[in-house]
């Protein structure tokens, strides 16, 4: 099997699991819908305020949601399924690209949805032309959320606060991602460049692409 | 430890000369007293990018060497780093309060990205006490030593970056925006609280040799008392 066919099983495989489970859409979204209920309730009823809020609640609670969609539990790989990959021979890169394939997939899925949800309770006011861009701001974000959660799950694996712990570690390096994120959508309203914020997003997500791979073998060992 | 007691004093009387030259240099026109603050924030700002660059270099040499003295130097550098930039922070505060009419601004991008970085390193802090195993612990610590040294040049550049209120750095190529005497007493607190850097990064090393000696005394919290299973309780 070549590198891609590794990595893409791995991403199938990830993506059945999750089918079966379901943590993404029967927990992780009814959770963070009700984060945006609570917005408001905790603003009281100040419609353009609830209105002006709308984006940055978005990009606040999709990072910090989305962040859990990479470290959902069924993304915590057992001991037994370690040690079957390692005896398999698969590429530790191929695990960390097809890992991070599959969670791609459904945080964009996620954020969609939160979106969606988010248009609906806050009808927030958006300049026009602003799908195409914010589309692919949301892209762009949850690979680099799935880049970095998949990193912190790798370094926290088997601990006993494996999901606090990658949390915190993800949650302040996950800045620049807000920023990029939440920016595009501010430079699209104030009529200015919103180049430079996608070219941030994309540095974060090679970066954090060149850290996965160049690291691939550090932490398959760190997990074990 | 004889080594460290020396590094200690040297720093201790460099520290001094710095106290000193932080008292006796002229004060800006505007901000009067409160100028004095710059001589502690700029060099405990300093102190820690250097921390966490030598944490990142630490690591990077334990994942090629894997010898225990670079995971030891690792830890000890973000204690001392987290403590310097938690200094800067809180002294940049104070002088935020008294200048700007208030402590935290949001206008300004580097004391929100300082207190990111600050948060990379207590998760930092939190990945190792986490870790029981001294090797999982050097190897995860490692890893994520090498990665969060991106902070340092975000927080660093954030100024030029992003339109702020925090001022561009003093002392640039072609001069400095400030008096030779104010030059000097922040240069000299510079080295002083480099020399402090190294002196407590030295003891923390000590003090991990010393910890490791008595590993395998102590057990993780939640692991020294066991709850009894029923099947193991005897009818009393």
């Amino acid at each position: 099997m070549t590198f891609w066919d590794q990595a893409i099983e791995i991403s199938r495989v990830d993506l059945r699991v999750e089918r079966r489970m379901g943590d993404v859409l029967r927990i992780i979204l009814p959770f963070a819908v009700i984060a945006l209920l609570v917005f408001p309730l905790a603003l009281g009823v100040d419609l353009s305020a609830i209105t002006e809020l709308g984006p940055a609640v978005f990009w606040a609670i999709g990072v910090l949601f989305g962040m859990q969609v990479a470290l959902r539990q069924a993304a915590d790989d057992r001991p037994e399924r370690r040690d079957l990959y390692a005896l398999l021979g698969v590429d530790p890169a191929a695990r960390f690209v097809g890992r991070t394939m599959s969670g791609s997939v459904l945080t964009v899925g996620f954020m969609i949805a939160l979106l969606v949800a988010t248009f609906v309770l806050y009808s927030p006011r958006l300049p026009s032309g602003w799908p195409g861009p914010v589309i692919l701001a949301v892209l762009l974000t949850a690979v680099g959320l799935t880049e970095l959660g998949t990193l912190a799950g790798e370094v926290t694996a088997g601990l006993r606060s494996r999901t606090l712990l990658a949390s915190l570690i993800v949650a302040p390096l996950a800045i620049p991602l807000v920023i990029g994120g939440s920016q595009t959508l501010e430079s699209l309203t104030r009529d200015t460049s919103i180049l430079p914020w996608l070219l941030l997003l994309v540095a974060t997500d090679l970066a954090l692409a060149v850290a996965g791979v160049a690291l691939a073998r550090p932490l398959e060992e760190a997990s074990r | 430890m004889k080594r460290v007691r020396i590094l200690m004093a040297i720093a201790a009387a460099a520290m001094v000369a710095g106290l000193y030259l932080t008292l006796t240099s002229p004060t800006d026109r505007l901000q009067g007293e409160f100028t004095r603050i710059v001589n502690i924030h700029a060099p405990s700002m300093w102190v820690a990018f250097l921390a966490f660059g030598v944490t990142a270099l630490a690591s990077i040499l334990w994942l090629v060497r894997k010898t225990d003295r670079w995971d030891r130097i690792a830890e000890a550098s973000v204690e001392t780093g987290v403590l310097f930039t938690a200094t800067g922070l809180f002294t940049g505060m104070v002088w935020g309060q008294a200048v700007w009419g208030r402590a935290w601004d949001w206008a300004d991008p580097r004391m929100a990205s300082t207190a990111v970085m600050f948060f990379v390193y207590i998760g930092y802090l939190a990945l190792r006490r986490a870790t029981p195993d001294p090797v999982m612990r050097a190897r995860r610590s490692a890893i994520l030593g090498a990665i969060a040294v991106v902070q340092v040049p975000l927080v660093y550049f954030s100024v030029n970056l992003f339109r702020s209120l925090h001022q561009t750095q003093s002392i640039r190529p072609d001069g400095a925006t400030m008096p030779d005497e104010m030059v000097i007493a922040l240069l000299v607190n510079f080295l002083a609280f480099t020399l402090l850097y190294v002196a407590l990064t030295a003891g923390r090393v000590e003090v991990a040799k010393a910890e490791e000696s008595r590993s395998g005394e102590t057990v993780p919290a939640g692991d020294a008392v066991a709850t009894p299973l029923l099947s193991e309780v005897e009818d009393v």
